[in-house]
């Protein structure tokens, strides 16, 4: 399966998702235009994902997938969607397969940090927070 | 009270660039006042979702050219003042006022419950709202929203939405 790629714009973050090495990353700003456009084609990206990759693996051991989420700054209608991808990443972890979510965040944004928990809260799931240096 | 300094002042149109624009603006305003990284994070939060609303959900009045968006950025002595206004439709006031006087009701344990009860059960719609924005407002700023809803006509209202930023304890 081909990796997505999707470079980031003034109103968009990077996305990169790794098939090969089960790494998933969302970074910078995310603010679009159409949050629906935008953010549509990743959960189906993953949907993919979990019907040619994870399902067709039958090994005893899952896969371990990391997620990497590195937000500045992100709207509601951003949040929503990034609720709905982590979900899917739930559900992955439901058939066996080992998450682990990484919450960077700029050890002096509070409104980063907190949105990141409560995420996790809502999702049941424990985030890796991993402050990095600020350079604003 | 003192009149505040007008930091931005905008009347017309808004496209999404001249979103970016007004945020981009503001941001360096409130760098030049040394406000720090929650402050400015808090006022760029609650621009966006304000300004993001009235493009989302304003209700051009065809033919007229009055009643445009207005948006100003004010600071205050303990404040920053923002206040955007739009032309709506009159049908869809009842619903975005109960969601206002909803908020104002709620403290920060109950504004976090009201967004994860909204997150996990509403639609975001084709024009990206999802029902968000005014809550998370209430939440990043924890003060009360101010609105009124002035008579344009009988089919048309100019929504005001009033938000108070404190600078006291968060001028870091």
């Amino acid at each position: 399966m081909e990796p997505l790629y999707i470079e980031p714009s003034e109103f968009t973050p990077r996305v990169f998702f790794d098939p090969e090495n089960s790494v998933f990353e969302i970074s910078g700003f995310s603010r679009p235009e159409n949050a629906v456009g935008f953010y549509k084609p990743l959960i189906k990206w993953l949907e993919d994902y979990e019907e040619q990759i994870l399902a067709k693996n039958i090994n005893f051991n899952k896969s371990n997938l990391t997620f990497n989420l590195k937000l500045t700054y992100f709207n509601s209608a951003t949040s929503k969607f990034l609720l709905d991808i982590l979900l899917l990443f739930m559900k992955f972890h439901s058939k066996g397969n080992t998450i682990e979510i990484n919450w960077y965040y700029d050890e002096d944004d509070d409104e980063i940090f907190e949105s990141g928990e409560e995420i996790s809260e809502m999702i049941n799931f424990p985030f890796n927070f991993i402050p990095i240096t600020p350079n604003v | 009270m003192e009149k505040g300094e007008v930091l931005i002042n905008h009347y017309g149109p808004l496209s999404y660039e001249e979103i970016g624009f007004l945020l981009n603006k503001m941001t360096s305003l409130l760098e030049r006042y040394n406000f720090g990284i929650t402050i400015r994070k808090k006022v760029y939060a609650a621009m966006v979702e304000s300004l993001e609303n009235i493009y989302k959900h304003q209700d051009v009045i065809k033919g007229s050219n009055n009643y445009q968006p207005k948006f100003s950025l004010v600071l205050e002595n303990n404040a920053v003042d923002l206040t955007c206004s739009n032309s709506l439709l009159k049908i869809k006031t009842k619903r975005l006022k109960e969601r206002l006087e909803k908020v104002n009701q709620l403290d920060k344990a109950g504004l976090r419950e009201f967004y994860k009860e909204v997150i996990l059960g509403e639609n975001v719609t084709q024009k990206g709202g999802a029902g968000l924005g005014i809550i998370n407002i209430a939440k990043v700023t924890e003060n009360k929203l101010e609105f009124t809803f002035d008579d344009i006509d009988e089919q048309y209202a100019y929504f005001t939405l009033r938000i108070k930023v404190s600078l006291q304890n968060l001028n870091n």
